[in-house]
């Protein structure tokens, strides 16, 4: 039974995650000059939390697995490679390093093993929500790093990934598309980052208490009934 | 279902096998789909070529020309006068964009242009993937979408795995951008996978874990966590540690080994318009009546000359077609999708003298306007036109001048 169950709860979560990402999260984590300091750590995590939030529900409350958070972004990523190296790469012939897909696996890990040792959705929102808000950052910074390098073109100071996203042509994607940097945060001189990352922290665990509980109503059945 | 089957393999096998047989290249870029009015009154290009149509991989090709947003700009558009940026509709990164310019400025962000204003642009390109490619200009305006240019077609050859693209960062450091970082991505993105993967695999090691999983945790009710050994929390301890280490040590290790980083870059620029003598020509639209059966548009203007030599009319341009009055050009199409009609303006009442004031008539007429599909302008709800005249004095010296003004269709039912 397993054998049959869990592909196909793979590919389901591959599916769902990968659909609802892109209409969620979509060029914020489709292109590299739209990894932001303030809005991509604070968008991803709203979004993101969705599918461990209802899921982690259902397989902690029906099964006891702590698996809701790892195995649902385990699937977004692999559903996430694919797509970005056949569609953006061979098919829309843009070079992998413009299009590589984040990582989050380490805060679905941070849920499900906070799940697993506090067994209790309020200590797990409470500190694993929020350290999937404010991680994002941080966790992916090993690998955003080096295109955030400064160079130089045409007298303008750019990221290098500003530069890719120039050089490599987007006819869709006119420069001012992109939802990055704006406003400004003042009175906290060039501390965007780790106060982004708190704000997104603290958010997320109003965000992930809300999607447990829509996890609940789906255990319920409620609506189930109400249909039939 | 077997008659089923049957049908849906008569209907689809034939159109597939005709899908695979002949395929046919994808020539448009969606500007025939553009309001009539929204490619009239919006962006009028000029003059735009390209230094060369064939080249290899790894060779520079350069767009150029003029663009002069509309006058008679659309309200219910949002403007030019916001937000816009210069672009290039080409399919996908088959080119890399070297430099864009707009009256020298060079156009890496976002800027805003003044209605009325003439621009000069230059975009230079090197060649990336081999094909044959429509590139079109293009200017994004923010809140009201592409404005498309005329297309050209250029066409690359060689060898796509001799591209080369190399920066130089502020630190020194030489980079290729079709590749930099992306081992170090994949080598994050792999342990990452790993470590979930791990995870995953340790509570697969229970298997069967669904359905007894599932009645056990019914039966035990409020005490299911009883299903929690010893073993699995030392191991979601372990697994927590390697995360938060794992997170903290690869922030560290950024840190260490790309110490110097600034935020994404963005912001508008400002393009200072052209220093230009204003025309010596002025005119006024009268009447503007479309022909639908004849394709034909009759325009009627009162032009006042005031430069000191004679002027007349050698080119209407208006949503990026070309009419060009025989007697005073010589244009042909650059290339098969060049919109170009080389014979199909006539203008009547000209020349207008030095220093006159005179009634001209010019007609359009050609099936472009048809094939184009501008005709659909008799569907806008304001029902406005406009288009760029080219005078050309006996000097050969040209004056550009815009029109714009109400349109009449002429349906062809009652006799004029």
């Amino acid at each position: 039974m397993d054998l049959l169950i869990i592909p196909l709860i793979v590919l389901l979560f591959m599916g769902i995650f990968s659909f609802h990402f892109a209409l969620l999260v979509g060029d914020w984590d489709y292109w590299v000059d739209w990894r932001d300091r303030r809005w991509w750590p604070l968008v991803t995590p709203l979004a993101l939390t969705v599918l461990p939030g209802v899921f982690g529900f259902l397989l902690w409350d029906k099964l006891r697995l702590p698996l809701g958070g790892t195995l649902t972004i385990l699937c977004l990523t692999l559903a996430a490679w694919i797509s970005r190296y056949l569609n953006f790469h061979l098919f829309a012939d843009f070079p992998m390093n413009f299009v590589w897909p984040s990582t989050y696996i380490g805060l679905g890990l941070i849920l499900d093993c906070m799940l697993l040792l506090t067994r209790s959705f309020f200590w797990t929102g409470l500190f694993g929500g929020f350290t999937f808000g404010l991680l994002i950052y941080p966790l992916n910074w090993s690998i955003l790093a080096p295109f955030q390098v400064p160079l130089e073109l045409n007298g303008t100071m750019l990221t290098v990934a500003d530069l890719m996203g120039y050089e490599y042509i987007r006819t869709a994607i006119p420069e001012y598309v992109r939802i990055i940097e704006e406003s400004t945060l003042r009175t906290f001189g060039a501390a965007v980052t780790p106060l982004t990352a708190v704000f997104a922290g603290f958010l997320n665990i109003m965000n992930y208490w809300f999607w447990l509980w829509i996890g609940y109503l789906g255990t319920k059945a409620v609506w189930i009934r109400k249909i039939v | 279902m077997k008659t089923t089957m049957k049908l849906l393999c008569a209907f689809l096998l034939p159109l597939i096998a005709f899908c695979v047989i002949y395929p046919s290249p994808s020539v448009a870029h969606g500007e025939r789909a553009q309001m009539p009015q929204l490619r009239m009154r919006t962006v009028h290009w000029i003059d735009v070529e390209a230094s060369t149509t064939k080249l290899a991989v790894n060779e520079i090709v350069k767009i150029s020309g003029k663009f002069m947003p509309s006058k008679y700009w659309p309200h219910h558009v949002d403007s030019i006068e916001d937000t816009a940026y210069l672009n290039i509709g080409v399919p996908g990164p088959s080119f890399v964009r070297l430099d864009s310019r707009v009256n020298g400025v060079p156009m890496i962000r976002s800027t805003s242009f003044r209605k009325g204003e003439v621009y000069d642009f230059e975009i230079t390109m090197k060649a990336r993937k081999v094909g044959r490619y429509h590139v079109h200009t293009v200017i994004n305006v923010k809140g009201a979408g592409p404005m498309i240019g005329p297309g050209i077609w250029v066409e690359v050859t060689g060898d796509e795995a001799a591209f080369v693209n190399t920066a130089e960062t502020l630190l020194g450091e030489t980079i290729d951008l079709e590749s930099y970082g992306l081992g170090n991505v994949m080598a994050w993105s792999a342990l990452w996978f790993a470590v979930g993967l791990a995870w995953f695999v340790y509570w697969l090691t229970k298997c069967p874990i669904v359905v007894p999983r599932f009645k056990r945790a019914r039966e035990l009710g409020p005490e299911a966590d009883q299903m929690i050994t010893t073993m699995d929390r030392r191991m979601g301890g372990i697994f927590l540690t390697l995360t938060l280490s794992l997170i903290v040590g690869g922030y560290v290790y950024a840190q260490e080994r790309w110490p110097i980083t600034t935020p994404l870059q963005t912001g508008k620029i400002d393009v200072p318009p052209l220093d230009q003598p204003p025309t010596p020509i002025a005119i006024k639209l009268i009447e503007a009546r479309y022909r639908i059966p004849g394709r034909s548009f009759r325009m009627e203007f009162d032009v006042v000359n005031d430069s000191d030599r004679p002027v007349t009319i050698g080119e209407f341009a208006a949503g990026n077609l070309r009419f060009i009055n025989a007697d005073v050009l010589d244009v042909k199409p650059k290339d098969e999708h060049d919109l170009v009609a080389s014979d199909a303006l006539r203008v009547e009442g000209a020349p207008v003298a030095a220093g006159a004031t005179q009634r001209v008539v010019i007609y359009a007429d050609d099936a472009m306007w048809e094939t184009e599909r501008m005709t659909t302008m008799i569907s806008s709800p304001d029902a406005v036109v406009a288009g760029v005249l080219s005078f050309f004095d006996d000097a050969g010296e040209r004056h550009l001048v815009e029109f714009g003004g109400p349109m009449i269709p002429d349906f062809g039912m009652v006799p004029r």
